[in-house]
């Protein structure tokens, strides 16, 4: 079976992939915030206040994405 | 392990009235992004576009406030021996559910028939940046002291 015809054997919409992605970006990101929030507040435990401040918006921003790339699904036919 | 703190020092992080104050003018700006978002929904869409600005802004607003509310939460266990465990499975676990949540109302709501997507998209659009201005305005003016979570000991006293 040539390549072509593999391809050919994949339907469905390729928006799916776009959610899948929307959920891997942010959660990469979320990732690597809270695990240096940890490594701040280990380092500097008085600091874990305003760390946590910190770590908030970082997940606000990141998360943002991950809402409007998973709510695409409302206008991607 | 010693513990430097005394025993009876409140150990409740400073980022409590940050993110308090947060989630109340979060409350407010989602009063006003509603009425607009309802308004430009009814104008282009009719009652459909008006529930949808409403149910759009709504999710925007209560899932991006999601998280300050279990940071909020998981800090009342601040004085637990376990608490950066019990921080993090609240923080985290709560992000968790919250896009499981998020993704099965999208779903669900999608091929609802008295739902306008587009208005419904646009207006969550909306509510999600409102929410991350808040949030950046609210972050900016705060004022967390440095090393308050250090309570110092009690100077000695002649008996």
């Amino acid at each position: 079976m040539d390549a072509t015809t593999v391809l050919a054997e994949i339907n469905g919409n390729i928006a799916t992939v776009g959610y899948g992605l929307a959920a891997i970006g942010p959660a990469i990101g979320v990732g690597i915030v809270v695990g240096k929030t940890i490594e701040g507040v280990a380092r500097q435990p008085e600091l874990a206040g305003r760390l946590q401040v910190l770590m908030w918006i970082g997940i606000a921003f990141t998360e943002a994405l991950a809402f409007i790339g998973i709510a695409t699904y409302f206008i991607f036919v | 392990m010693t513990d430097a703190r005394p025993e009876s020092a409140d150990r409740t992080p400073t980022s409590n009235p940050v993110l308090r104050r947060a989630l109340a003018w979060g409350g407010v700006l989602a009063a006003v992004v509603l009425v607009v978002s309802g308004i430009l929904g009814f104008v282009f869409a009719g009652t459909e576009g008006l529930v949808s600005a409403l149910i759009g802004t709504l999710m925007a607003v209560v899932f991006m406030g999601i998280t300050a509310a279990s940071i909020l939460l998981a800090n009342r266990f601040a004085s637990s021996d376990v608490f950066v465990g019990v921080f993090f499975g609240i923080v985290l676990g709560g992000w968790l559910l919250k896009f499981i949540v998020f993704i099965v109302l999208v779903v669900v709501l999608r091929d609802a028939p008295w739902l306008n997507p587009t208005v419904l998209f646009l207006s969550l659009v909306a509510g999600v940046i409102a929410s991350l201005v808040v949030d950046v305005l609210v972050v900016a003016k705060s004022r967390i002291p440095y090393v308050s979570d250090v309570r110092l000991p009690k100077a000695p006293t002649d008996d």
